[in-house]
């Protein structure tokens, strides 16, 4: 960050002198015209000594060269103009028309760009006097009479407009402030709804059956036959007119499941725990033939949690790496979530397809301060 | 050059014009001739500063298309891949700009690839002011000022990301919507009124639509403004030189010179912005597909500026979350959701008021300090930018996991490790360089520089001659400061009248005395240094490595 | 779309109804699209290799040399490798196809590389799979119906021959891709179940234990169905009672016709890899670039240059 410069067009001749990094270079602290005009005959708006103009011969090479990159900018600005056109607006849907016509545009319009501001750089450096003016810091603080004056015609402002005398009217006028700065989080109240129990429960109760996501195909549990590792999103398998994928994204977002299946001989201890409040229910009365149903919403910050490893039964979330054993309960093994995901119990119709037989254990979705509060 | 002493007739009639109404002749001579210190780091700001019109400029264009809507709707626009995709209305408008607007692609792409550009021109500019000690009094208020555009360009990029609904964009959101969920007590409330419900919901993107271009955008520009005219009106610091006092500036005139060159650096800017945006593909929203609740990618990241948090979330553990009375208290969403960003941008907004407070110096600087000069500040700061890179870094833990093949949970172990040591090995490293920069100085100072030439003495020894140093290196290194504090004078727990200053006995006297001993102790004295005058030969002069007596 | 997942199909799916299931879909894409008559032709026509065409006792000889040291001799499997007489042959062919068997080192996960063995070897060895390993049918059979990688020049004699067979897999394969239709379910299946690994480009990922999920960029259609019935790695199993073949043509059509798209946004697509490589050129070409201009702009020069 220290480096002063590394651009100079030309190092002294022979060695160098060893430059103190930060510092600018010996012998170059004073850039002297040597053929700018004599003194006396300096007509700039800057002083002489603070003006260094460039050699005549310089000016002329400078101006060359900056109009040849003017005319390059302005052949720039000619191609971006004309790439608008070359391609129509049906032609820009097929992506590779797209490219090409980003590629034209783009590239004309950095042509342009870079002309203009290399043309300016090098007016300013080869045409265009080097100046090193000197020019005084404004003195800061104002002098202690100025500052004086203004306090004593303050406060006798303040004094004789009675705002410091008449304290009825003074504590009035912040009463009747106080109810408006309290106005705006009123009129916020309507923003939205007051949570209620929306972030305990969802659309899952007992008998619904669900679909394979992205699919309107009720699952079974037959279906799960062939595939003793199985894993698949599935969401409640509700068909609303007024949404493409049967049920609204805030209802996706907090009923879709991961269902998974495990090998019986894989399940671990949590499993077979008698869950506290029920009756000697266990996690795995709540699966079917293996499959088991998880909450596929991380409860850490919400992501999708789905990245399944059929064979160390982790389900990780892909946003800040949360993991859970789905053969144990879905407990937290690794990472920042605060809970498991909570589980879906599930049980098959008569005709064998897969049903919720209730909602989640607990809210599914990111861990909030009542979730475990009925 | 021809010598114009009359202005042109028309630019006149305008002039005139002006005054009449303005009385503006002497103020704009006056700020023509400002005087701006020539160095490309004094640049860095201005890269932000075309960056945000850029951004301005680009913004507009996109507002006359994109639509602020959820409203789902059926693709039937032009591109072909994701016809009859169910889609928000955002996110189809998007398409259209991209596929049916020409030069929409080209535009979306600049004021993407501008907004990166934006908030790591004001990172590069911030540090620039920090290891210089820019921001120490008068520049206070425009140092809080920068510290506020810095987080409101983090919101307004947040914001600007989640607006075109596609998947990683609403993924960001739902992120922002888990942080929110845990905050005690007011989490759910708050997350049901921004969101209008629940998530999604129909609102979010509406809400955030008026943050990104209005509300933000306002605050930004007022905030850059002010920012300006408050450098306009103390004038830029300058690095140490000849003829460079905190009383005189010496620089580049504002017209003719620094106008052209600052004219011609928002060329460059654009162009090279341009340029990116041209050949570059960014955010490719309309390959990520629609948001939904329910999908997720691999290697999902936010942009850079929001990689610190990211990170911060990915590695700090649940070991503390709590559970009172029943009730949750996730320690690992709120402690990188709200402490680690506290802690980043609190610490940046008090630093100038923490260290004038160490050392007492109430004075103003307009030369600024060069960062070996200041080897506590400088060790401070490279602490503060490795807690912020390794919290970025493990932002991307998944993309270095996979691209480097190291395991996963490893990297999470790593980055927590490094989280904590690694800004106590950078303050130490830092300060350690430094020093021995300080003493590279001094020893330039006092024995010339090294000429390269090598001589045999009679005694047939061979030895490098030294050289003078010129009149400006020397000024350079003379000009270094002696850190020291009022805390640490002799007479500080004594007061005039000879009366011991009880302030002194009490806990924040002896935590200032401590910090202050902290602060000033690891210096190299320039006081007593001969310089070197050409005259004899030195080869293997003693060191000159005394460390300052405290 | 609802015709589709209207139908059920028999839950113990074997190889016969997966084709009719196919067939069918051609039929009906047929009917649907009049198009499609290439597509229905290949639907129909592809098909295993006859017997003629492999060698049992060639394939046994493949196997007892290249598998049967980890695997053993009757697929029963080793302390090096696991028992193969269940897997089902769509495992025996991703496996060796995608060149990650024979593995040189059992322990590590298998990167994607060139097959070890000729086609021709590989057919042999399936058919001696098929014969003699494999127990009672178990586990998925191949979808010799899915279009397979392009044919390779060394498999064939002259360039005639070649060609024909490039241009009738080019046929088939387009076929494949374009008789999947609805991108809504293609994209919802691969993003809701197949990207939080793979990336939404197919790009691959990271996951536990220093294993990754491959990069599916090279990865041919066949060889995605084959790693989904038969779930490799730690990779999880999706049958064809979980996602049905039709499902499966949309999902693979989705995520190939993505990632053959020409990048829209200029030449430069870092990888696909996302925000990370966008930040990182943002520093180290974007803001350089800048700052180059800059010192240009402020760089002391002396007055007689």
């Amino acid at each position: 960050m220290t480096e002063n410069n590394t651009n100079d067009n030309n190092e002294a001749e022979g060695p160098a002198p060893e430059r103190v990094v930060g510092t600018p270079k010996a012998g170059e602290g004073v850039v002297s015209g040597t053929s700018a005009a004599p003194e006396s005959g300096h007509e700039g708006p800057y002083k002489a000594s603070e003006t260094h103009a460039r050699p005549e011969e310089m000016q002329r090479r400078g101006e060359k060269i900056a109009s040849v990159w003017f005319v390059l900018a302005f052949l720039g600005g000619i191609g971006f103009l004309a790439s608008y056109f070359v391609f129509g607006p049906e032609a820009i849907a097929d992506p590779q028309i797209a490219q090409y016509s980003n590629m034209l545009l783009g590239g004309t319009l950095t042509l342009a760009m870079f002309g203009i501001g290399a043309g300016m750089t090098v007016w300013a450096r080869q045409v265009m006097p080097h100046y090193e003016v000197a020019s005084p810091y404004d003195e800061l603080p104002s002098d202690e009479q100025e500052k004086g004056s203004f306090g004593a015609f303050f406060m006798r402002s303040a004094d004789e407009s009675g705002f410091t005398k008449r304290p009825l009217m003074r504590r009035t006028l912040i009463l009747a402030m106080l109810p408006l700065g309290l106005a705006p989080i009123v009129l916020l109240r309507d923003t939205g709804p007051l949570p209620g129990g929306k972030l305990k429960n969802t659309v899952w109760e007992p008998g619904l059956r669900m679909y394979v996501e992205g699919t309107h195909r009720a699952i079974r549990a037959d279906d799960f036959e062939d595939d003793p590792n199985a894993m698949i999103s599935a969401l409640p398998a509700i068909d609303d007119e007024d949404h493409p994928h049967g049920i609204s994204l805030d209802e996706q977002a907090k009923s879709v499941v991961l269902l998974i299946k495990i090998p019986e001989d894989e399940w671990e201890e949590r499993m077979t725990e008698e869950i506290e409040g029920t009756d000697g229910v266990t996690r795995l009365n709540w699966t079917h033939n293996g499959i088991i149903a998880y909450s596929k919403i991380c409860t850490h910050v919400g992501c999708p949690a789905a990245l399944y490893e059929r064979t160390t039964h982790r389900i990780l979330c892909p946003c800040h790496q949360s993991t859970f054993d789905a053969a144990n309960a879905a407990e937290v093994v690794f990472g920042p979530a605060h809970r498991p995901l909570p589980q879906l119990p599930i049980s098959v119709d008569d005709e064998g397809y897969l049903i919720a037989t209730g909602d989640f254990t607990q809210p599914p979705g990111p861990t909030f301060w009542d979730y475990a509060k009925d | 050059m021809s010598k114009t002493t009359q202005a042109p007739k028309a630019l006149r009639g305008v002039g005139n014009f002006i005054d009449d109404r303005f009385h503006l002749a002497k103020t704009g001579e006056k700020n023509l001739r400002k005087v701006f210190p020539n160095h490309w780091s004094f640049m860095l700001g201005e890269i932000a500063l075309y960056s945000f019109i850029i951004l301005l400029l680009t913004g507009v264009f996109l507002t006359l298309w994109f639509k602020p809507s959820m409203v789902e709707v059926i693709y039937d626009g032009s591109y072909e891949r994701l016809q009859g995709v169910p889609m928000s209305e955002a996110y189809a408008s998007t398409l259209y700009i991209d596929f049916e607007v020409r030069g929409g692609f080209l535009v979306r792409q600049i004021h993407h690839w501008s907004a990166l550009i934006f908030v790591a021109s004001l990172v590069v500019h911030m540090l620039r002011v920090f290891f210089t000690g820019a921001f120490r009094k008068p520049r206070e208020i425009n140092w809080l000022i920068g510290v506020a555009i810095f987080v409101l360009a983090m919101l307004e990029g947040l914001f600007g990301y989640s607006l075109p609904d596609d998947l990683p964009s609403g993924m960001g959101v739902r992120i922002l919507q888990g942080v929110m969920l845990a905050l005690p007590l007011v989490g759910p409330y708050i997350s049901m009124f921004l969101f209008g419900g629940e998530f999604p919901g129909e609102d979010i993107i509406t809400r955030l639509y008026m943050l990104h271009v209005l509300a933000i955008p306002a605050l930004l520009l007022g905030l850059i403004v002010a920012h300006i005219m408050i450098l306009w009106h103390q004038k830029h610091t300058q690095y140490p030189g000849k003829g460079h006092t905190d009383k005189t500036v010496v620089g580049t005139p504002m017209f003719p010179a620094f106008a052209v060159k600052a004219g011609g650096f928002f060329f460059f800017t654009f162009a090279v912005t341009a340029g990116l945006s041209a050949f570059v593909q960014v955010n490719p929203i309309h390959l990520f597909g629609p948001f939904t609740p329910t999908s997720i990618t691999s290697g999902l990241q936010p942009d850079w500026y929001m990689g610190f948090m990211e990170g911060s979330l990915r590695i700090f553990p649940n070991w503390f979350d709590l559970t009172l009375f029943g009730y949750a208290i996730p320690t690992a969403v709120l402690v990188p959701g709200l402490v680690v960003p506290g802690l980043v941008f609190g610490g940046l907004a008090a630093w100038p008021f923490v260290e004038q407070w160490i050392t007492g110096d109430k004075r103003a600087h307009n030369v600024v300090d060069r960062p070996r000069n200041a080897p506590t500040r400088t060790g401070v700061g490279a602490a503060g930018v490795t807690f912020y890179g390794v919290l970025w870094l493990a932002g991307a833990n998944d993309i270095l996991s996979e691209t480097f093949s190291i395991d996963l949970y490893l990297t999470t172990y790593i980055f927590r490790v490094l989280a904590i040591v690694g800004p106590i090995v950078a303050f130490l490293v830092a300060k350690r360089i430094c020093l021995g920069l300080q003493r590279r100085d001094r020893e330039t100072l006092e024995h010339g520089y090294e000429s390269g030439t090598i001589q045999q003495l009679p005694s047939g020894e061979f030895i490098e001659v030294h050289k003078r140093n010129s009149e400006e290196t020397a000024h350079v290194l003379k000009s270094k400061p002696t850190i020291t504090s009022t805390a640490l004078a002799d007479d500080a727990d004594v007061d005039d009248k000879g009366v011991e200053n009880p302030e002194a006995r009490k806990g924040t006297g002896k935590i200032r005395r401590a910090l202050a001993h902290w602060y000033t102790k690891d210096n190299v004295p320039f006081d007593d240094v001969e310089e070197h005058s050409g005259h004899h030969l030195h080869h293997s002069a003693p060191e000159g490595e005394k460390e300052a007596a405290h | 779309m609802k015709w589709i997942t209207a139908r059920r199909r028999h839950p113990l799916a074997g190889y016969v109804v997966v084709i009719l299931a196919l067939a069918l879909f051609g039929v009906g894409y047929a009917a649907l699209a009049p198009t499609a008559d290439q597509a229905r032709a290949q639907t129909l026509a592809a098909d295993a290799p006859s017997q003629d065409d492999v060698d049992v006792l060639e394939g046994k000889e493949v196997f007892d040399q290249t598998c049967a040291t980890c695997h053993n001799y009757d697929g029963s499997g080793t302390a090096n490798g696991p028992d193969i007489r269940g897997v089902g042959p769509a495992a025996v062919n991703f496996q060796v196809s995608t060149g990650r068997m024979p593995s040189m080192d059992p322990d590590s996960q298998m990167p994607r590389k060139p097959m070890a063995m000729s086609e021709q070897d590989l057919q042999n060895l399936i058919a001696y799979y098929n014969a003699e390993i494999r127990t009672d049918d178990l586990g998925p059979d191949i979808p010799y119906d899915v279009p397979d990688e392009a044919p390779d020049r060394s498999e064939f004699e002259d360039e005639a021959a070649y060609e024909a067979a490039v241009e009738e897999y080019q046929t088939e394969y387009e076929a494949y891709i374009e008789g999947a239709e609805d991108t809504d379910m293609g994209m919802r299946l691969y993003l809701t179940n197949c990207a939080h690994c793979h990336g939404w480009s197919g790009g691959g990922g990271a996951l536990t234990d220093g294993r990754w999920a491959p990069e599916i960029h090279a990865a041919s259609p066949r060889q995605i169905y084959e790693a989904m019935v038969s779930g490799p790695g730690a990779m999880p199993m999706f049958s064809d009672g979980v996602i049905e073949p039709e499902e499966k043509q949309e999902l693979i059509s989705y995520v190939k016709t993505l990632q053959s798209e020409p990048d829209a946004g200029g030449i430069f697509a870092l990888e696909r890899v996302g925000q990370v490589a966008e930040g990182f050129i943002a520093w180290v070409v974007g803001l350089s670039l800048i700052i180059a201009c800059a010192i240009w702009i402020t760089a002391k020069q002396r007055a007689h240059d």
